[in-house]
């Protein structure tokens, strides 16, 4: 694999990355937590301490399921990727990217999330009790995998994506991925920190809600199409598969 | 109070329970605190709404915890709109 390969390797990942990062659940559980926080009269350095606990828990669980697949991939799958993956992660990422135009959010109120209640309600419930940082670091941990319904396209095909390339650039992808994708839930984590009203943050997110939408399941959609293209149809023409 | 109010709850899916004037309170006060609102300012815009809703409350039969949820946002909107905006939203956060 050439380096200008693996540019545009990396390149993809980061576009799959900026998708997973348009998807809100986290953030909404994050704010949810703060909120409570807030409300209990809570000292600012154990908030601090909450929303450290709380990103560091989503940062492992997407470093652990990007990982995870990754390796999963990597044990099933000996020489040249076959064209089927590759098919199965841009089908998922293109009906993905359809869903969330159509269903991401549920009616035309707040935030509210198109995922099953009993994850919410569990969500919700937590965020309220959660009052130490190793609580809000669970709760991050299982913030991310109730976002798995919209996250892992991205995840699958960034995953095909990193495992042709060295172990160094592999780990390199890796936290990358998790880093961009995390950084909507690091600048809210410290908007909140440094004293920014809950109420503005979910009103900007209320407002722009539907342009989010568009973007998460536009982005999809592309890459859906971009690796299919990339993968299949280049591919087979050049004798690949 | 003089008579037990009941509160119907949200979609009907929970049993009805009588109007708690401490609870209404302690929910608002929780709103206000939520957007960083210094604890005096709290306190009072609390007290105000509570007493106002309380008064509204008082003449119905029973109500839904979401018409409760309508008027205190409408009251404390005066007082604090930005707990106010919290109030009524952070049911729809999630």
């Amino acid at each position: 694999m050439t380096s200008v390969d693996t540019y545009i390797s990396l390149s993809v990942v980061i576009l799959a990355a900026f998708i997973h990062a348009s998807f809100q659940l986290s953030i909404s559980v994050l704010t949810l937590m703060s909120g409570h926080a807030l409300g209990r009269k809570t000292a600012r350095h154990r908030l601090i301490n909450l929303i450290g606990g709380y990103l560091f828990g989503a940062t492992v669980m997407t470093t652990l399921l990007l990982t995870f697949v990754a390796y999963l991939f990597g044990s099933l799958i000996t020489g040249p990727i076959p064209g089927l993956w590759w098919a199965i992660g841009c089908g998922a990422a293109v009906g993905v990217g359809v869903s969330v135009w159509l269903f991401y959010y549920r009616g035309q109120l707040g935030t509210v999330l198109w995922i099953p209640r009993g994850f919410a309600q569990h969500l919700d419930s937590r965020s309220k009790a959660t009052k130490s940082a190793t609580e809000s670091f669970s709760l991050g941990l299982s913030s991310i995998l109730s976002e798995m319904l919209f996250i892992f396209a991205p995840i699958f095909l960034a995953a095909l994506i990193l495992i042709p390339l060295s172990p160094d650039m592999q780990l390199f992808g890796i936290l990358l991925y998790a880093t961009v994708s995390l950084l909507p839930l690091y600048i809210i984590g410290l908007l909140i920190g440094s004293g920014h009203k809950i109420s503005h943050i979910q009103r900007w997110r209320e407002r722009n809600k539907r342009f989010l939408q568009f973007a998460a399941g536009s982005g999809l959609f592309l890459l859906g199409l971009y690796v299919y293209n990339e993968k299949i149809i280049v591919a087979s023409m050049l004798g690949g598969l | 109070m003089g008579r037990a109010i009941d509160v119907v709850k949200r979609s009907g899916k929970r049993k009805s329970e009588a109007f708690d004037i401490d609870k209404l309170s302690r929910s608002i006060h929780l709103a206000c605190m939520s957007v960083r609102t210094p604890e005096g300012e709290a306190e009072s815009a609390t007290s105000h709404v509570a007493g106002i809703v309380t008064l509204w409350v008082e003449k119905k039969p029973a109500v839904t915890s979401d018409d409760i949820r309508r008027q205190v946002a409408g009251h404390l909107h005066r007082y604090h709109p930005e707990a106010a905006y919290y109030y009524l939203h952070q049911r729809s956060i999630l």
